[in-house]
């Protein structure tokens, strides 16, 4: 308990430190928060060779205007808030990929894996599978629109409540339930036009 | 409970239990059948990926962006300096040709501009300095007025 108060002690110190120009102050910050920000640029834009530029360039931005945080939220959520929007920014230039994955995958297996998906909670799914998945939703999140793929992320990757997305992205939690709830339909809705390019 | 209702239910069920009433319309309801499957697909999706652990930072990251800001800081003040000169003599050069435009598009008398305007720029042409001053009448002989030489 008493480490952790002091922890945080020594992180106001930093950030007020960093306030005054101090750039050397802001490198434990870094090392504290790198591993957070580094899942969030990676879940968002699944690109493993851009992530650690696109981390030092929200670290960069937020040094910068460190000045502006009024210790309102915590830093971790002030600094998230960073990252999402300069993902945010980046996802809207990259185009989205239009690769079917049915033609990388059998139909035998489609179904094979459907059925082991039938269970609310599905078990026994070996890494081939997994990998599968992963390939699928990685390609239907890259078809989506950057807000849904965003939000999308937000809770379903990154397992924010949605109170946490709302005080990220600056909205009412109301709008983020609307939203989420948007975004999980147009992907589903998605899925079934890409089935119909894919056949 | 219709299929609209259904396919809102299952949209947000994620890992979720469904209700029997809505378990009944699923047994009969061949579209909405599908649509749940493509659902538990996705979520399983989105679990397979969430599982998949981020890029660890690689050794001295921290120190690396520590150096950054020191570079920027560095050329920070001497940019800023020559980004504001800059900036500033930009904007002079455009208000001044701005001004030349304006002086060279506007009529050169009218009720705009006037007599004076036109002296500024040395334009008044012979048939304007003879003709007579509206308000003052006939300025007289100061048409025959010859450089070097007094009146009579």
């Amino acid at each position: 308990m008493a480490s952790l108060e002091s922890e945080a002690s020594r992180e106001i110190e930093s950030i007020r430190r960093a306030q005054q120009g101090d750039s050397g102050a802001f490198g434990p910050l870094v090392e504290r928060h790198q591993q957070r920000i580094f899942s969030i640029v990676f879940h968002l834009v699944r690109r493993r060779d851009e992530v650690e530029d696109l981390a030092q360039e929200i670290f960069f931005k937020a040094f910068r205007a460190i000045r502006s945080y009024n210790f309102q939220s915590s830093f971790a959520t002030w600094l998230s808030r960073i990252a999402v929007n300069h993902c945010y920014d980046y996802l809207r230039k990259v185009r989205a990929s239009r690769i079917s994955y049915y033609s990388e995958m059998t139909e035998e297996s489609a179904r094979e894996l459907e059925r082991k998906l039938e269970s609310p909670q599905p078990q026994g799914l070996d890494h081939g599978e997994k990998i599968t998945l992963r390939d699928f939703v990685g390609r239907l999140l890259a078809r989506a629109p950057a807000d849904d793929r965003v939000i999308l992320t937000l809770k379903e990757l990154e397992d924010f409540s949605v109170e946490e997305i709302a005080g990220l992205l600056n909205l009412k939690s109301s709008t983020v339930k609307v939203r989420l709830h948007r975004a999980r339909k147009r992907m589903l809705e998605d899925l079934g036009r890409w089935r119909q390019e894919g056949k | 409970m219709d299929c609209k209702a259904i396919r809102d239910l299952v949209t947000d069920l994620r890992g979720g239990e469904l209700s029997a009433e809505a378990r009944e319309h699923l047994s009969k309801c061949a579209g909405c059948g599908g649509f749940l499957r493509e659902a538990r697909l996705v979520h399983a999706g989105f679990c397979a990926l969430a599982e998949e652990a981020a890029p660890e930072a690689s050794l001295g990251f921290a120190s690396r962006v520590v150096r950054r800001l020191e570079e920027w800081e560095e050329k920070g003040a001497r940019r800023e300096f020559f980004e504001t000169v800059g900036r500033r003599f930009v904007y002079a050069t455009l208000a001044l040709t701005l001004a030349l435009l304006l002086s060279l598009v506007l009529p050169t008398s009218g009720p705009v501009r006037g007599v004076a305007g036109t002296d500024f720029l040395g334009l008044q042409t012979n048939s304007q300095s003879s003709q007579p001053d509206v308000i003052g009448g006939d300025i007289g002989d100061s048409h025959d007025w010859i450089p070097g030489r007094l009146p009579d």
